[in-house]
């Protein structure tokens, strides 16, 4: 490890755990810039020697010790999947985006028709991708959360406490994300979107027992999910919220979670181990892609197909259009 | 009182400090010694920027000489606590940080060094008392900084 930052004891041991299994050397360095959950920057990504962690400058305690030891097995899984050469990216194709956008855009006719107040059609054509694109990054992320989590909080316990103010914070960004776009976006992708943060949230709160993660009273947006059976009873009018048909999915969520996530933990932490993280990751991406009926809007790359496919994005998203509105896109 | 000329010199130095001109910051902190010997702050600023690039011996000096001008300078006994623990001289750092934490307590990195000394001596109960301050600490200081975020 190379770092001039005082780091527990458990993680450094995780993090020359880390290093051994990979055959690498992890830079550990803060910064004032890094976004607050820290960043990877590992070889199997980028043109790089080491692998780096860099976390905010501002974390001097435990919470930074959180994010490495986060990081460390985010690469750990991403290292033995790359070792077996079969490490791979949610990325997209022309194809594929045009699948997206085109689904998105019937959608949004759908809801527009029941507005009294439209979305501009220049707003509308913009949001297609931006929306698109938005799934994209989530699908790459979001499944990994749970996963890495409940690894972290088994193979560390020393940093419970820590792990869950982390992770009550974590799920109150997540619900504030898409809010002042809540009226303008397809209800449908909304609440997909709400419900896979919901789903994520309830499934560490059950598998992080000890420590009492009750999202529905830690976190303040997701009070609205409270008491919500009574509410449903009481008015049917509740059950056409946004908020009734995010729950009513990240319950679905939340049984594809248990039913993807399914690992003896406590194995031993070979390189075989870490790329069953790795195969769980996966299956569980293809599920909720399967769920919310998005198998066609992204394909499973290399890294490099990813790097590639957002240099010429731009490109995509204006074929897509002229393919989905004719000449009616100059 | 310090030499105002002094203190704007550590001004200076934390400005080049933040901006990782280290050679600029050193530069900066000899100034404000040469202008005022017995301001104990210029010591601390340089031992902060020896530590910031692994170079804990150095800065353990500049804390020793910083606390023998103001033994009640809760910071160089924290950063002290730090070199102490790098150096893995596990029990002296238990040793700087307590008395840091005398000084001041509201300091999470004394906190934190002081919970990873004590789980380096495999006293892990105390260890985790002392974490669960730090972190205390550390959560009251995030939300400081999301607010002013928030407020920019």
């Amino acid at each position: 490890m190379i770092g001039n930052v005082p780091i527990a004891k458990p993680v450094r041991k995780f993090v020359a755990h880390a290093e051994e299994l990979l055959g690498t050397e992890i830079v550990i360095a803060r910064d004032r810039e890094a976004p607050l959950s820290g960043t990877l920057v590992d070889r199997y990504t980028y043109p790089v020697e080491n692998e780096y962690i860099v976390f905010p400058a501002h974390y001097v305690g435990l919470i930074k010790d959180f994010i490495i030891a986060k990081l460390t097995l985010t690469l750990l899984i991403k290292g033995a999947a790359a070792k077996r050469g079969e490490y791979k990216v949610i990325s997209f194709t022309e194809e594929s985006v045009y699948n997206g956008m085109r689904q998105i855009y019937l959608d949004a006719l759908k809801d527009e028709a029941k507005k009294e107040k439209k979305l501009p059609v220049n707003k509308l054509i913009e949001m297609l991708f931006i929306l698109y694109m938005h799934f994209q990054e989530d699908m790459n992320e979001l499944p990994w959360n749970p996963v890495v989590n409940t690894g972290v909080y088994i193979k560390i316990p020393k940093i419970r406490k820590t792990q869950l103010y982390y992770l009550m914070k974590e799920g109150k960004e997540d619900m504030d994300e898409m809010m002042e776009q809540m009226d303008i976006i397809p209800r449908r992708y909304f609440v997909f979107s709400k419900a896979m943060f919901y789903a994520r949230d309830y499934f560490l709160a059950r598998t992080l027992p000890a420590d009492e993660l009750m999202p529905v009273i830690n976190i303040p947006q997701m009070k609205k999910f409270n008491h919500l059976e009574v509410k449903e009873m009481l008015t049917t009018r509740w059950t056409h919220t946004a908020w009734y048909q995010s729950k009513v999915f990240g319950d679905s969520m939340i049984q594809i979670m248990d039913s993807s996530i399914i690992n003896d933990w406590n194995a031993n932490p070979d390189l075989d181990y870490y790329y069953n993280l790795y195969m769980i990751i996966q299956r569980l991406t293809d599920n909720l892609l399967s769920y919310m009926s998005m198998n066609s809007w992204f394909v499973w790359e290399p890294v490099k197909h990813l790097q590639d496919a957002m240099l010429v994005k731009g490109e995509y998203e204006q074929k897509a259009l002229r393919r989905i509105f004719g000449d009616l896109i100059l | 009182m310090p030499d105002k000329a002094a203190v704007e010199w550590i001004r200076k130095g934390k400005a080049f400090a933040a901006k990782k001109r280290y050679k600029d910051a050193l530069r900066a902190y000899e100034k404000a010694i040469s202008i005022d010997p017995t301001y104990a702050v210029p010591y601390f600023s340089k031992a902060e920027v020896f530590a910031e690039q692994g170079q804990f011996k150095e800065a353990l000096e500049l804390c020793d000489k910083a606390i023998s001008i103001d033994p009640n300078y809760a910071d160089a006994w924290s950063k002290k606590g730090l070199c102490l623990f790098s150096l893995e001289r596990f029990a002296d750092a238990l040793t700087a940080c307590t008395r840091a934490l005398a000084l001041n307590g509201n300091d999470p990195m004394a906190w934190y060094i002081k919970g990873v000394s004590l789980d380096e001596l495999g006293r892990s109960v105390e260890a985790q008392e002392a974490f669960g301050k730090s972190l205390e600490l550390e959560i009251i200081l995030d939300m400081e900084a999301e607010k002013k975020k928030m407020g920019r």
